[in-house]
Parts: structure tokens; sequence; C-alpha cells
């Protein structure tokens, strides 16, 4: 389904969709990140990119997945602790964000369907937006088969027109929400599609960054596990976790049990986000850490995105957000490593 | 003026000598205003160094990592490390070797002045800039600093876009040096303290409240502990899970906030890498206030002084002792 809004007609829209829990980027400071809205007019969709993706509405850093308790010493009481169903929507996704969401849905939908993260990923419809110009000098999407008009992921993609929005929808979802406003979209004429096609082949003329030969990489990677290449790329590495927990792709998680009273026994069973550029993300109770230094961090960190999610999902496991790049401390250049891990000895 | 000529030839002179193994300082990156980490041992790759206001790196933090490699080998380099360090990445150096965590003849330290300027804020300047893209800073004559963008060169004065923990320096020049790279300019700081004056004029419920926000936006990246000199233990009790097991990120940052206690010297460098933006500065910096106030206690300005946390003077405030 194709319509056009009225830009001015974007609150009534989002009014409109009071039923849904609405998320939408909101500045603090001089950053961005997704809030929930409770006023529509307080939507602005004028925004760089988020510091963290919408990644961390669908999968939080911390959830509780059950919780434990004994009372009289008999036996342990578990209670699983399911996320409420709660119809929510996310506007502004970018498309990079959108597609990484396609990415964790291959590791959370394999064989077993994790309930926790399902369970909220299908109540959540996600509103992208159509990148104009970059949101970060450090895009580089169309070097991991991504677009900024990309719509995987995506329920509905809005483009901006200048006083109106182009809205493509994708998906039910999508169809739903656009249903719900009826009045406030127009059909298309044959100039929106025009201008639509006119910025979508701009946008790409924008990206200012790219990997060159990326396909090349996974192949050369295999070979590199034993390199000294990991030891120089990483001198520099403070193994701080900027850029795996602001990444949207990474997924890895760590469980722990949290005891809030020891007799009678009661605590939650928690799920938080883990980091493998951390030194106990690997550490083995025995002490033994098969990682155990920043360049064998690095090179998981480069390896999983490059050459082993490929190898399983044929996918990079990266989309170009340019979040890591952005916010390293030291310059860390997840671009530059690749491209010299691709020309590597030779 | 800081002549950058005289830093490579000092430096490329010293790997020739072999009198360092090896030279940690700045370098261009391929993309990006700031330089990066440079690890240098050829003498020919001491050109690669830069200096510019843009060296905001406290790189002592790299001297953990030497001391944790060289433990590892079996028969290690005994040379120094020369490192390159601004006034306040130098009293690091003094509190590192006061907590015997480092001797003085591991480094060799090439001193850089900062003069009457120091290092750049670059949120400040992408303010000032107003949406153009700067790609490199340079010291200019007049305690300004040249700007090229995109558009060509601004000037702009140093004072409009330092850090803040600059404006509130006390020591713009090394105060330990093995070569000492520019000049001792003097500079007057009135209130070393002034950033403090706002949260310490909010009544204690609002100053609490400024501080949950900002405390409930952490995401435990570490990057504060990650960049810290000073953050060394081999183990750090925001890891063990027993510990801390309370969801909420306030024990980690005031266990830090009192462990940099007489400690912190203020290279600023934990605000400036939090991806969040929270002013941990703050916290450390009130310390330090309170360590000024009541033992009249300033850390990195001397080695062989005891450290404030391990030893006490008859005079010593203890009112607080009730």
């Amino acid at each position: 389904m194709e319509k056009v809004l009225l830009k001015k007609a974007f609150p009534q829209w989002v009014k409109k969709l009071e039923s849904y829990t609405i998320y939408s980027p909101q500045k603090d400071g001089d950053l961005w990140n997704y809030e929930v809205i409770k006023n529509s007019e307080a939507i602005d969709l004028d925004y760089l990119n988020t510091v963290l993706s919408p990644k961390k509405i669908i999968f939080p850093q911390r959830e509780v997945l059950l919780e434990f308790s004994t009372s009289n010493e008999e036996e342990l009481k578990v209670k699983e602790v399911l996320p409420e169903e709660m119809p929510a929507v996310i506007f502004g996704v970018r498309p990079c964000d959108a597609k990484a969401l396609t990415l964790t849905d291959k590791v959370f939908g394999g064989d077993f369907k994790d309930p926790y993260y399902w369970k909220r990923r299908n109540s959540t419809a996600l509103v992208g937006l159509t990148c104009n110009a970059p949101p970060s000098s450090n895009c580089f999407c169309l070097s991991v088969d991504g677009s900024p008009y990309s719509k995987e992921g995506l329920d509905i993609l809005m483009t901006d027109l200048g006083d109106k929005y182009y809205a493509e929808s994708f998906t039910k979802k999508g169809d739903e929400l656009l249903n719900s406003a009826k009045a406030l979209f127009k059909t298309p004429t044959a100039k929106d599609k025009k201008d639509l096609e006119k910025i979508k082949a701009e946008s790409k003329k924008k990206v200012k960054r790219q990997i060159k030969d990326t396909a090349k990489i996974p192949p050369k990677l295999k070979d590199m596990f034993d390199s000294p290449f990991w030891d120089e790329e990483s001198l520099s590495c403070i193994r701080c976790g900027i850029c795996t927990y602001l990444c949207p792709t990474c997924h890895c998680f760590d469980m722990n049990d949290e005891v809030t009273s020891s007799s009678p026994i009661q605590g939650e069973r928690v799920r938080t986000w883990d980091n493998c550029q951390f030194p106990d993300f690997t550490m083995h109770s025995s002490g033994h850490n098969p990682r155990p230094d920043k360049a064998s961090r690095l090179r998981q960190r480069i390896l999983h995105k490059f050459q082993y999610f490929v190898e399983l999902y044929k996918n990079y496991q990266c989309t170009g957000c340019g979040r890591c790049i952005s916010k390293c401390p030291v310059g860390i250049d997840i671009i530059e490593v690749l491209e010299k891990a691709r020309d590597y000895g030779r | 003026m800081v002549n950058l000529e005289e830093l490579k030839k000092e430096a490329s002179q010293i790997l020739k000598e072999g009198k360092v193994k090896y030279i940690i300082g700045f370098q261009r990156s391929s993309n990006g205003l700031l330089p990066v980490p440079a690890f240098i041992k050829d003498p020919e790759d001491a050109d690669k160094l830069v200096w510019d206001p843009a060296c905001v790196y406290n790189l002592t933090l790299f001297l953990r990592d030497e001391k944790r490699k060289k433990e590892k080998e079996k028969e290690p380099d005994e040379r120094p490390v020369g490192i390159i360090v601004k006034g306040c990445d130098s009293r690091a150096i003094n509190v590192l070797l006061q907590e015997e965590f480092i001797k003085r003849e591991d480094v060799y330290v090439l001193g850089i002045s900062c003069e009457n300027t120091g290092v750049l804020d670059e949120k400040k300047l992408a303010k000032k800039l107003k949406g153009k893209k700067a790609k490199r800073v340079e010291f200019g004559a007049k305690d300004d600093f040249v700007i090229t963008t995109e558009d060509g060169q601004v000037k702009i004065a140093a004072q409009e876009v330092l850090a803040e923990r600059c404006l509130e320096c006390k020591a713009h020049f090394p105060v330990i040096y093995d070569v000492l790279i520019g000049e001792k300019t003097k500079r007057n700081v009135e209130n070393p303290f002034k950033s403090l004056e706002k949260t310490e004029s909010l009544p204690p419920e609002e100053r609490w409240k400024f501080w949950k926000e900002q405390i409930e936006k952490c995401i435990r990246c570490y990057a504060c502990r990650s960049v810290c000199p000073m953050c060394y233990c081999d183990e750090c009790v925001a890891d063990t899970i027993n510990f801390v097991v309370t969801p909420e990120n306030f024990v980690y940052h005031f266990v830090r906030a009192i462990h940099l206690a007489g400690r912190c010297i203020d290279c600023g460098e934990c605000e400036r890498v939090c991806p969040l933006d929270i002013p941990v500065r703050f916290l450390n910096k009130k310390l330090e206030k309170e360590a000024k106030e009541l033992f009249d206690y300033e850390a990195g300005f001397d080695p062989e002084k005891p450290s404030l946390v391990s030893s006490f003077k008859d005079e010593d405030p203890e009112d607080f002792i009730r």
C-alpha cells in the first residue's frame, strides 16, 4: 500500500494510534534516543541517528526471565515472567536499524523461538524513515547490502518529500496503521512517485563512506584466525564495551540469578546484554579464558560479524550504521580494519 | 610555540639510540578529526607523530597494557617506553609512580607544554561550526585554534572551544619529564572548581534528582573505567556479579568516584568518552575539591609524598566521625 500524508497531519495520525505505545527519537542534550511519546506533537523526525538503536526496545538490556522463591523451606517455586503483550509503534527507524532486527530475528528465531524476544517483536510495528542525507558521517550501509531506503524489517517506510511524507507499507501491520486514519492519507500522484524516486536515487549518492570489495572479506578472514594482524589492530583498544553495546546487531547475552533474599530464597533470573569486549565474556570457572586479550576480543567482534554470521546465515552481521566508528574512544574504525584485513599479506 | 619537528627529532633519536623500546604518541587518523594513539618502534616512523589541539587522549592508560605484557614475558625488554604527555597526563605518571604501579625507569617521558591553551572539546567545536565538519585543528599564533573545514579555514579563540578541564587546569605544562617540548608559560586559573558551582548550588533533593537522571542513562559500557589510567585493578569490583546485584548504576559510579578520590588528575577522559554524555567528571572533580579543602591534597604533583588515603596527619579534620 502506498499513500501520502501531509506533514502537518502527521501528529493527527499519531493521535489516532492511541491504543499503541509510541516510541520515537527524542533529544536529550546533544543526543537522540528512543523514548515513549505521550504527546503526538512531540515527535520530531528531523533527527540524526539515535545513540542506541531500537534493538533496546525489542531486546532490552536487562529483562527478567523468571522469578523463584521458597517459602517455609518448601520446594522451589518458579514463575515464568513473559513480557506483557503491548502493541507498540516505533517511529523514525533508520533502515539500517530495521535491517539489524531482521538479523537478530535469525538468532532468536532458529530451532528455538525465544518467547521473550518474539512477544515484543511481534507486537511492535516499525515505521522507518528514508535517510535523505546520511544521519552520521560514518554511515556505510551501501557496502553491507543495505541502502538509505531499504525496506527490510520495516512495516512502513516514510520518505520526506518536503511538505509531505510518502508512506509505503509492506506488511499487514503497516496497512493497519495507515488504515487507522484513512481520511488523512491521500493516493500518491504521478509527481509524488517521481519525487520519491528522485530522492531515493539522490540519497544513495550522499553516503560518503564505503568498504571496497566487501565480498572478498569473509573468505579472507577465514585464514586469519592466528594472524598477528589482530595484535597490531587492537593496540589502541581500551577494552570498553561501546562498539558492541551500541551495535544494532550485537545480540550476545548473559543470564544471572539475582537473589534478593537468601532465607527464604527469593530472586529473579535476569537476562542482560553481554559484550565480547569484556574480559569475563568467555571466562571459564576454572580461570581459563580462551579469549584472554584485547587482540582475541577484537578478532571475535570482526569474525562474528564478517565470517561466522556470514557462514551461518548468509548475511553480514553489520548494517553500516557507523555507531562503533563514531563513538570509539580511540578511533578504531571497522571499515579500516576490514579493508586492512582484506589486503593483509598481499 | 611547540615545535613538532623538535618532538619528531627527539623521538627518532631515542629510538635510534635504543633508549626506549617504543614510543606511545599521537598520529593522524585516516578518518575523523581526532588523531589516534600511535605505537612507534621504527625511528623512521617518528615522522608520523603529530601534535595539535585534538590530541586529547591521556596516553598513560596504555602503561597498564605495557605492564601486563611485560609480566607475561619470560625475558622482558627492560628498556623504558617513551610516552608523550601533556601536563595533566604527566600528573597521572606521578600517581602511578607514587602507587608503585610503575617505576621511574619504566618510562621515558616526552612532555609537551600546553602553553596558553590546551585541548579541544569536540562538542563545543561542533556547535560553533553549526554543522560544518572540521577536518583539522591546529594551534594558532595568538592563543587561538585554526580550524580547517570543508569550506576553508576559520580562527576561533581557544577559550571558546577548550575542554572544560583545560579551563580549570592546574598543570598546563608537565610536572615530570625527561624532555620538555614547548615553553613553561605562566597561567592563572582563578577557580579550578568553577564547573562545580552549578550543581553545588542546588538543594540536595534537586542534586539527587539530577544525578539520578544522569546515572540512569548509563549502559555500563565501562568506557569511563577503561579509559582511566588510574583504573588498573586486575579485577574490578563492578565485574563481580555477587557484589553489584542491584540493577541500578549508582553502585558502580559511586565506587569508582570514591576509588579515585585523591588519585584523579582531571584528564577528563571519562567524560569525553561517555556515549551517553553523562557528566562523570563532576563526581571526580567534587572529590578532588574535598581532598584539597579538607586535606590540602592535590594528586599527581609529588610522587614521593604519601598518597591521600594511605596517610594521615594529626591536624586532619575528623568532624565527620560521629
